[in-house]
Parts: structure tokens; C-alpha cells; sequence
């Protein structure tokens, strides 16, 4: 079996395991008292947002080691990773509009936390951009590999920017130094899903590599 | 539900449905492009 099917075949898990996660989230995961249903978008905007700012350090790992050891499939990977981070960043941008607007009474406000993953999202475009404009494919890798450097810098400030200018968006409830500030239910939901958001990560990347290779192998065809 | 909860489950169902949606499409392409 080639990688891109395994690939497809985890992603396909991965949606089957999503329709679980909606089934625990919406009959077996109680309804927030102040929020009311739209809190359970919770369990997608976050799950996303913690899987967006995974893949962008794992590109910027991969850019790292890429540029002291040259090897493609490193290249390979944090190109995979870029894209599949670009998909679930655009799923956090969709969700917390959608989320914000019942919550906070506004589609979007130009929060430091807001800014800064739009901000995100199109570093990773530009990322694609590049990519597709360089046609040397050693030149190519190195400057990719250094934008995907400075993207898991903006993650760090994302991480860091509701502490840094706390304005609108809430400062984290799950990862934080003291305990969860989410009642035990709400957490297993939340982590199931995060493991749901991981495999379907997993499945991507790989089919996305898979593509990265056959265009490599088409390409020293020619 | 009780009294004084929010209704606002029409949000709710519209960011369930473009999850998929980004997912499905996102997996449709990734097929396309690995077939081509």
C-alpha cells in the first residue's frame, strides 16, 4: 500500500472519529450556563488552533534541521506540514468568528490574539507562495526554510499575545499552570477531539508528502 | 434546556458544518492532485 493510501485511510478514520466527537459533544457534553450552545464550538476552534500552531513548529523544526542537513525529505515534510497547518488554520478562522459573534457580539475585533493568527494564516500563504514562485529547487527549500523559521516565531507570540495585551480573546483554560478550569466532561470531549484533529493531521501530511515525492520524481523525469 | 441559557444554537450548527466541509474539501483535493 502506498503512503498516500495509508494516508486516505487515516484521514478517513480520522472523519469517522470527527462524527463521534460531534456525537459526545453534542448529547453527552452539558450545555455552558452563560454561553449556551455556541460554547460548543470550544470543541473545534481549539482543538484546531492547538493543531495549527503543532504543525507550524513541526515545519519549523523541520526547516531547522533541513538547513544544516540538506536532506529533501525533511523540506518535503515541512512543506506537508505548512499546507495541513494552513487547512486547520483556516478552520480556526472560520470557527471563531462564528463562535465570537453570540459570545462577544462581533464577527471579529483586531484583538492582539485575532490579528496575529490571521496574521499566521497568511505568512503560511506566503509560504505557498514562495514555494511556487522559486522554480531552483535547492533555492527554493533554503528560503521556504527560513520563512517557515519566522512562522513558529508569530506562534510564540500568538501564544503569548492574550498575556502580552489582554484584551477580548479569553486567556487559555486547559493548558495553563494551575489545574483545567473546565468541568471533566468538557475536557474529555476536548481531548478526544485534539486526538481526532492529530490523526486527521497525520493522515493529511502524509498524502500531501506523497504528492511532494511523485512531483519530485516527475520533475527528475524531465 | 433551562431558563436564562442562551439560544443560540444556529452558531453552533453553522461551525459544525464548515468544519466538515473544509475537511471533506481539503481531503477531495489532496486525491484529485495525488491522481493527477
Amino acid at each position: 500500500m502506498s503512503l498516500a493510501q495509508k494516508g486516505r485511510r487515516v484521514v478517513l478514520a480520522g472523519l469517522v472519529l470527527l462524527g463521534g466527537v460531534y456525537v459526545r459533544a453534542l448529547a453527552f457534553t452539558p450545555v455552558e450556563r452563560f454561553q449556551g450552545p455556541a460554547q460548543k464550538i470550544f470543541y473545534l476552534h481549539v482543538p484546531a488552533a492547538v493543531t495549527t500552531e503543532l504543525a507550524v513548529i513541526l515545519v519549523g523544526l523541520a526547516s531547522v534541521f533541513f538547513l544544516f542537513l540538506k536532506d529533501p525529505r525533511l523540506d518535503r515534510f515541512a512543506e506537508a506540514s505548512a499546507e495541513v497547518g494552513t487547512v486547520f488554520a483556516a478552520i480556526v478562522l472560520t470557527t471563531g468568528p462564528i463562535w465570537g459573534k453570540p459570545i462577544w457580539g462581533t464577527w471579529w475585533t483586531w484583538d492582539a490574539r485575532l490579528t496575529s493568527t490571521l496574521f499566521l494564516f497568511f505568512l503560511l500563504i506566503s509560504y505557498h507562495v514562495l514555494r511556487s514562485a522559486v522554480t531552483d529547487a535547492g533555492l527554493r527549500a533554503r528560503y521556504a526554510a527560513v520563512l517557515g523559521i519566522c512562522a513558529v516565531v508569530l506562534v510564540g507570540f500568538i501564544h503569548m499575545s492574550v498575556y502580552l495585551f489582554p484584551t477580548l480573546h479569553p486567556q487559555p483554560i486547559v493548558l495553563r499552570p494551575a489545574k483545567p478550569g473546565v468541568p471533566p466532561e468538557m475536557l474529555v470531549t476536548l481531548l478526544l477531539s485534539f486526538g481526532v484533529f492529530l490523526v486527521l493531521y497525520v493522515g493529511f501530511v502524509m498524502q500531501r508528502y506523497a504528492i511532494a515525492q511523485q512531483r519530485e520524481g516527475a520533475a527528475s523525469d524531465v | 434546556m433551562s431558563e436564562g441559557v442562551p439560544q443560540n444554537a444556529g452558531y453552533l450548527v453553522a461551525a459544525y458544518i464548515v468544519v466538515p466541509v473544509i475537511l471533506l474539501a481539503y481531503a477531495v483535493s489532496l486525491y484529485r492532485r495525488s491522481r493527477s
